[in-house]
């Protein structure tokens, strides 16, 4: 059986690429969405947002049929690999992360960026120097929303990346082990060890989401 | 004839109107009056690059930001604007140095420059946070902020609007040694008469999106079109002066070089002797008198001679300008029976009497 505590530790390791994974596609997606109107938007939000609304095992089984050797992505050679759970956990992330970065970028005065902009800035220094800045804290709360999800994350993740102790095994699918095998001791300290990390997580997107400075009117 | 300085053309679809100015002055400092929603802002928002217009030429000088026939539009951080919203749009995660600080990237002597606008605009405690200043400091740390980028011209909308009357009294000295320290070319946008007057060489009426009038600003305010729109909340005439003497109630301001001259008594000032003073005085609370009075109680009596009579909705406006003063002549609203009674024609010598507290010091 494989220790506790490399399961917290490489569950915590891949929740923390897919953060990162997640953040460098959310962030853009989430601006763009928040600050311009193009041909596809409704389509673009609403295909970012389905992960959110399907089954978990659908989104894995769809994810299984890709990455599956003749599928459109097996050249990736994810399957029952660290590769699969960070494909399927930062895809159910996505949505979460996505929404909440756009909501932290619509909540900054595009005024503030015109400003910056006739103050010599460029889009990309005005972004770095005032837009960035000013939603960082529901960036950071977007940031620990998908943490927590990849944290969570089960039905896609078992699908797509088994559940193989020592090697494709994450804090969710132990808790799922150790409750189908009857060992009900092992099972209450995942279930604590879930419960901690999940408070600590939501406690602080919720902090961080309270209104900032720079915010609209 | 000489070389126009502004140069605003430009086309651009409103809601309710097609804003279509075709304009162009030599003056440095010009200014466009509206009322609400005549399209001034979105003039300003247009030549500073935030909403480009449809069809039209923009230019400044030797500076040109946008040709719709040359395919030609800058980038706003390429046009080199100092651009001051009405809401002056602080960014509230920097100090107020960090604004002023800025946009200091594009200018020639960020430090020397920085120096001199917090010395004009007499800025101080800047490693505050925006959200501790007061009104009248985002105003100066927003003209400040303006300024401080080495612009090659500035826009001011409506800088006094979002202040109340107290402050307007404090920022608009400000604004107008701004404009004496700093030779940029200056389009400021308002609703209000007596900034312009301040501020403004030339300015132009705007409505509907289309200009109605053009001139110095006491042409266009007593236009018969505009009048009515330029003195909703009474016209004030704008005088500058020198502060000659001091007595225990009462200072006396020059309103000519040399200690003879025409002077206005008002109510005492601190200011120092010699330094400049901006007044405004209502035009209905101006009397014209045309034969000597004794016993009266009024501080300020100038001998004056009418230049114009208008009479425009049941009020008659006249002008006059003060004898011994090069000065825009000032504006008095009487009545038709008044006009009547005292035979008051073109060219006529009259005395303005004006109370002492009828005067509004901005300082």
């Amino acid at each position: 059986m494989e220790s506790l505590t490399n399961i917290v530790a490489m569950t915590v390791l891949w929740a923390t690429l897919t953060t990162l994974i997640v953040l460098i596609l959310a962030i853009p997606l989430g601006y763009s969405l928040a600050r311009y109107d193009f041909y596809g938007k409704q389509v673009l939000a609403t295909l970012t947002s389905l992960p959110l609304v399907l089954p978990p095992t659908a989104v894995g089984y769809l994810l299984l049929r890709l990455l599956a050797d003749d599928g459109a992505l097996g050249f990736l050679d994810a399957l029952l690999s660290w590769k699969g759970i960070l494909i399927a956990c930062s895809i159910m992330s996505l949505p979460l992360v996505v929404r909440t970065a756009r909501v932290s970028f619509e909540g900054v005065d595009p005024r503030l960026e015109q400003m910056s902009r006739t103050l010599g800035r460029s889009r990309w220094q005005t972004f770095r120097a005032i837009t960035l800045p000013l939603a960082s804290r529901g960036l950071i709360a977007a940031a620990i929303l998908g943490f927590t999800r990849a944290m969570g994350e089960f039905g896609a993740t078992i699908i797509v990346a088994g559940n193989i102790p020592g090697r494709t095994q994450t804090l969710a699918s132990a808790i799922y082990s150790a409750q189908q095998s009857g060992n009900t001791q092992r099972a209450n300290l995942l279930l604590l060890v879930a419960l901690l990390v999940g408070f600590v997580a939501v406690f602080l997107s919720e902090w961080l989401s309270r209104p900032a400075k720079g915010g609209r009117a | 004839m000489s070389e126009q300085r502004w140069q605003i053309r430009l086309q651009l679809q409103q809601q309710q109107f097609t804003l279509k100015l075709d304009c162009s002055s030599t003056a440095r400092v010009l200014g466009i009056f509206g009322p609400s929603g005549s399209g001034k802002t979105t003039c300003l928002e247009s030549i500073a690059g935030l909403r480009p217009p449809a069809a039209g030429y923009l230019a400044c000088g030797k500076y040109i930001w946008f040709d719709s026939k040359q395919a030609l539009s800058l980038h706003p951080e390429q046009r080199g604007i100092g651009y001051v919203p009405q809401e002056h749009l602080l960014f509230p995660h920097l100090s107020a140095r960090q604004n002023l600080q800025y946009g200091t990237q594009r200018s020639q002597d960020a430090a020397a420059l920085l120096q001199e606008v917090i010395e004009v605009l007499d800025l101080s405690n800047l490693d505050r946070p925006i959200d501790q200043l007061s009104g009248g400091e985002r105003q100066r740390i927003a003209l400040g902020r303006a300024l401080c980028s080495g612009p090659q011209a500035l826009l001011l909308d409506e800088p006094l609007a979002s202040l109340d009357a107290t402050l307007r009294l404090r920022i608009l000295p400000f604004l107008i040694k701004m404009r004496q320290r700093f030779n940029i070319p200056m389009l400021v946008v308002s609703h209000n008469p007596l900034e312009l007057q301040a501020l403004c060489d030339d300015v132009i009426a705007l409505r509907n999106g289309e200009v109605i009038a053009q001139g110095t600003p006491i042409t266009v305010f007593t236009n018969s079109d505009i009048y009515g729109s330029a003195s909703a909340e009474g016209f004030e005439n704008l005088l500058t002066g020198n502060v000659r003497e001091h007595t225990a109630h009462s200072t006396s301001l020059a309103l000519a070089p040399g200690q003879t001259g025409p002077s206005l008594t008002l109510l005492r000032q601190n200011s120092a002797i010699g330094s400049p003073l901006t007044i405004s005085i209502p035009a209905n609370d101006i009397l014209i008198a045309t034969e000597s009075i004794h016993g009266l109680s009024a501080r300020n009596r100038l001998p004056a001679t009418i230049q114009q009579i208008q009479t425009l909705a049941g009020k008659v406006i006249l002008t006059a300008a003060i004898k011994g003063v090069q000065a825009t002549p000032l504006v008095v609203e009487l009545t038709p029976d008044a006009i009547e009674e005292l035979n008051l024609t073109l060219g006529s010598a009259v005395d303005l009497i004006i109370k002492s507290s009828s005067i509004a010091v901005y300082s």
